[in-house]
């Protein structure tokens, strides 16, 4: 039986995104029908110092505060740099990009086509999720975290 | 002719600005006003006004063995008085950051004494006694060598150097230490720079202008900057010390 597979393409822009521009990028992905799953990347912004002196002390941060995309509320945990999307097909692209044409307006981005997400199992996701894993989640979320992907209503 | 050092090589502004540094008697400009108390509540070693810690009596109290080193080499004034040894470190941005870790330990080289530079590809560390430190650090944050939004004084948890900015045109940093007033554009630390949050703000300034910071970067970036191939005499100068050192790699013995 021949898997079916499909093209994966990362949004890449000249800065990195503060929550509110990243808020807008991701309500203006949501109108698009045919994204099945998307990724945002970037550097961590821990809750609390992980290293040195100040070890376990609050880490507050204006990059990382909850947005609202769609119907839900999603936490950020970096600051988004690049955003990996799977798409149904690759017709959905040119929307994409009238999408980021709209909300990137003060510094320029690409939309690079190849393969960006995890999608056979790991030897991690193998020891988190077994032999039977759900490949809808592989490679949203580090197998070793508790986070969840979130799933947002589509329109389709 | 009295010898002239040349400093390094390259016919470009990057080059140029890497000898001005360089050069000690060339006083580097002076572009801010950080006070001793801010350049002491920044690094966090100790409370402003309170007294050094040391790490042994002052020279002067103590036997010294008979020694002709110690008599030709003038102590500094923190090795004098016997402070501890701290330090400072530097996170420089690659999008055209007037310092780079390199440069910063062969400039404190060139213009400080009793200092132990450490080079990173990112970050750069210096450290010595403790008053000492905190006459360099003035110098090293108050001149043309520190910009308040591509460089960053942070002791641990430094990456930033190699990332995109924001959209603010501030270098990325975890535990986001400095951050930059809206209203007046002024960028200010929050936290010392291991993280610990500071009881009042540090004012830095106002970051400098894509302009002056492409006029004085000594870092080559051929997207925002200088490429380094854009500068002939440099690349041949890193091709022989690259081909030396490849042909002694398989000749290891004198003729």
């Amino acid at each position: 039986m021949t898997e079916a597979t499909f093209p994966q393409c990362r949004i890449v822009t000249e800065r990195l995104l503060n929550p509110e521009t990243t808020e807008h990028l991701l309500n203006k992905l949501t109108e698009i029908p045919g994204i099945r799953r998307m990724v945002l990347n970037g550097p961590r912004l821990p809750v609390t110092v992980t290293y040195g002196p100040a070890k376990g002390m609050a880490n507050p941060h204006s990059m990382r505060k909850p947005i609202h995309v769609g119907d839900q509320e999603v936490e950020l945990q970096v600051h988004v740099g690049t955003v990996i999307l799977e798409l149904e097909s690759r017709d959905v692209i040119p929307a994409l990009k009238t999408a980021c044409e709209q909300v990137f307006t003060h510094f320029t981005f690409r939309i690079q086509e190849g393969k960006f997400m995890k999608t056979e199992p790991s030897l991690v996701d193998y020891c988190k999720y077994g032999p039977d894993a759900d490949k809808s989640i592989l490679g949203l979320a580090d197998p070793s975290s508790k986070s969840k992907p979130i799933i947002i209503q589509g329109i389709k | 002719m009295a010898y002239k050092p040349q400093y390094c090589p390259g016919q470009t502004q990057i080059a140029e600005n890497r000898r001005k540094q360089l050069d000690p008697d060339h006083k580097l400009e002076k572009i801010r006003d950080v006070t001793d108390k801010d350049v002491v509540l920044v690094m966090g070693h100790r409370a402003p006004g309170s007294a050094y810690k040391s790490a042994h009596p002052p020279l002067a109290e103590q036997q010294e063995p008979a020694c002709p080193i110690r008599k030709l080499v003038t102590p500094t004034d923190g090795a004098k008085a016997g402070d501890r040894v701290r330090y400072i470190q530097f996170t420089d941005s690659m999008y055209n950051a007037p310092c780079q870790p390199y440069q910063r330990s062969w400039l404190e080289a060139y213009r400080f004494r009793g200092i132990d530079p450490g080079t990173l590809s990112g970050r750069q560390i210096i450290e010595c006694r403790e008053r000492d430190l905190e006459k360099y650090a003035k110098e090293l944050i108050n001149t043309e060598l520190f910009d308040a939004a591509l460089t960053g004084i942070r002791g641990c948890t430094v990456h930033g150097h190699s990332l995109r900015l924001d959209e603010n045109g501030m270098m990325f940093d975890m535990l986001q230490r400095f951050v930059m007033d809206k209203k007046s554009g002024m960028i200010k630390y929050v936290k010392d720079q291991v993280g610990v949050p500071l009881d009042s703000e540090v004012k830095v300034g106002k970051p400098m202008d894509a302009k002056w910071l492409k006029a004085h970067t000594t870092m080559f970036h051929s997207l925002v900057g200088t490429g380094f191939r854009d500068d002939a005499e440099y690349v041949e100068y890193i091709q022989r010390i690259h081909a030396l050192r490849v042909k002694y790699g398989f000749m290891p013995k004198e003729a």
